[in-house]
């Protein structure tokens, strides 16, 4: 039997073609394809990839290609990035790519445990090798600290490398799993390792936040599952629909920040007219994230709109960059009172050396004469 | 290595190893000029030295700035004369009463201080960086200059000039990614305070030696052996 499309599963499922549509809609918007046309690793036609309505684009994709499952594995985390996802209050998006399309199996999510649950993660693997989509969420303990993280007596660095082996993509969600994240903040007890630091020959995605942003996993997801290749990368492998800009670039305090017009406490005049955060540790500048155009909790608010400086979740090392509510500007510690103490010292004793020198030659200078 | 992990590294071990490099050079520049000893004031002075000390002060901040044209050195070389002190002007007012700036300080210090507008301070950014050109050029030009000036000179102008324009850049985020910017002015200021107490810009201690012993010269009214 061939393999069902996602339109025909979809339509199984009882989506009307008019709802089909409209989610196709919102499945191109989500995905920044208007911004950001698909690579042409796609294997589409290209005049599907040119085409001048991105939804018909995603419709015509839809209905072209099979379903393809995901695999979730979680590790060194705080289960934070399902959180998010599943209380995203986009709930026709999440709802239709997480339940509807492909989710095969999820720790957290699952109603089965134990053996059950490993064995139907074994099934899955075997099943669609080669074709799933594998989800990493949560950093990997390496080296000698490898047997600090087991799921059913196996270590996360196995278990990963297990799935990855049969995985067509994989997705790295939040910062622990893109870049180590918390696990790997001073002094990094497990020796903590991002999924792309593991995995070198698989296109490796990173959703980096902490959380991720819900609407950018989804889109990211969506583009892989559709187009079945990543959206542009940058550098760090983050989708450059939402990872091309920084926070600062899209933020909604940015015109005080040009204008010289910040709070100075978190309960001053400046934080109640809404000035900007930078002198309150904000790292929107060097952070590049969709927050402050996608926004949270469908598109209510995001962290430095409440009042909250950025924390820059999605840069590798966030938690060892600065305090948290130090300026961005500031150096990232100050050398301790004894060091400079013994510089100083240093440079003492090697001024007096000198002087004391000097002294004698111009004394024995003064003898001979 | 990616530009974060340069910008983590430029804004902390290296900036540590500068601040100490800068703080024992200072150390030992002052200390080779102290530890060399004075000669006791053996003549009864006439006038008052403090007295001596606090004009010397005033008229060198609080009243020459203001009346340039009644000095020799401003009528012989008004270029030179307004661009050091509207370079020195700039200078002061970024690093001390912009606000990014501020929060180094204060990160340092452990206090921090009241700050001018952004607009404010990048006026006088643009006033340092326009005199500092002006300066440049006119030793390219200058005969005199050209004379006095060796490689020492040349890289005291680069070495004060980099922080400045990487500063503006990062400021306005032009031309590169904010990150980049950032780390290129760390650098700069990293490279700086390494060079400071080997070059003449450690003249910014010196200088309240030799104007406080200035005005003790000016000050006592009495004999010099």
């Amino acid at each position: 039997m061939a393999e069902k499309t996602m339109y025909e599963h979809l339509r199984d499922e009882g989506l009307s073609r008019r709802d089909f549509l409209k989610a196709c809609g919102l499945l191109a918007a989500a995905m920044g394809l208007s911004s950001a046309p698909p690579v042409a690793a796609s294997g589409l036609p290209a005049h599907l990839s040119r085409g001048p309505s991105p939804a018909r684009m995603v419709a015509r994709a839809m209905q072209a290609r099979p379903r393809v499952p995901v695999i979730w594995l979680e590790f060194q985390d705080c289960a934070g990035c399902t959180e998010a996802l599943t209380r995203s209050h986009s709930p026709t998006l999440v709802d239709l790519v997480l339940t509807k399309i492909t989710i095969e199996y999820h720790e957290t999510l699952a109603a089965a445990a134990g053996y059950q649950l490993e064995e139907n993660k074994q099934k899955a693997m075997a099943q669609y090798h080669g074709q799933y989509v594998l989800v990493v969420e949560g950093s990997i303990p390496t080296g000698a600290y490898e047997a600090f993280c087991t799921v059913g007596g196996r270590t996360a660095l196995e278990q990963l490398k297990e799935a990855a082996a049969g995985a067509a993509a994989v997705i790295a969600t939040g910062n622990c799993a893109a870049f180590g994240g918390l696990p790997k903040a001073s002094p990094d007890p497990t020796s903590a390792k991002g999924v792309w630091e593991i995995i070198t020959d698989k296109p490796v995605v990173n959703i980096s936040g902490c959380p991720a942003i819900p609407e950018v996993f989804t889109g990211t997801l969506a583009n892989v599952l559709i187009f079945g290749a990543p959206p542009e990368l940058d550098s760090l492998n983050r989708p450059k629909p939402f990872y091309a800009q920084t926070v600062h670039d899209r933020c909604l305090r940015r015109a005080f920040y040009e204008a010289g017009k910040y709070a100075n406490s978190f309960d001053d005049e400046g934080a109640r007219k809404g000035y900007c955060l930078y002198k309150l540790g904000c790292k929107g500048p060097t952070t590049y994230n969709a927050c402050a155009s996608l926004k949270w909790d469908g598109g209510l608010s995001f962290p430095i709109q409440s009042g909250h400086p950025c924390l820059g979740c999605s840069q590798p090392g966030f938690w060892d960059g600065g305090g948290f509510y130090q300026g961005q500007s500031a150096p990232l510690d100050r050398p301790e009172v004894v060091m400079a103490a013994a510089a100083g010292a240093v440079g003492l004793a090697a001024g007096a050396g000198v002087a004391v020198a000097n002294r004698s030659q111009k004394k024995s200078a003064g003898t001979e004469e | 290595m990616n530009w974060d992990a340069f910008l983590a590294f430029v804004r902390g071990p290296l900036f540590q190893v500068a601040l100490l490099i800068f703080i024992a050079g200072m150390a030992y520049r002052l200390f080779r000029v102290v530890f060399l000893g004075w000669r006791r004031d053996r003549v009864p002075a006439s006038g008052s030295k403090a007295g001596g000390v606090a004009k010397s002060y005033a008229k060198g901040i609080l009243i020459w700035p203001f009346i340039p044209w009644v000095r020799n050195t401003f009528r012989r070389n008004p270029v030179i004369y307004l661009g050091g002190g509207l370079f020195h002007l700039g200078l002061f007012t970024v690093i001390f009463l912009g606000t990014a700036h501020m929060l180094v300080w204060k990160s340092l210090l452990g206090f921090g201080w009241p700050t001018l507008p952004l607009p404010i301070v990048d006026l006088m950014a643009v006033v340092g960086i326009t005199a500092m050109l002006v300066l440049l050029v006119f030793r390219l030009t200058n005969p005199v200059m050209k004379l006095i000036t060796g490689p020492a000179e040349w890289l005291n102008w680069l070495f004060v000039f980099l922080p400045m324009i990487t500063g503006y850049v990062l400021t306005h985020h032009l031309f590169f990614r904010y990150e980049v910017t950032f780390s290129l002015h760390m650098l700069a200021i990293d490279v700086m305070l390494i060079w400071i107490p080997f070059s003449r810009i450690s003249h910014f201690m010196f200088y309240f030696f030799s104007r406080t012993i200035h005005g003790i010269e000016f000050g006592k009214r009495a004999v010099s052996p």
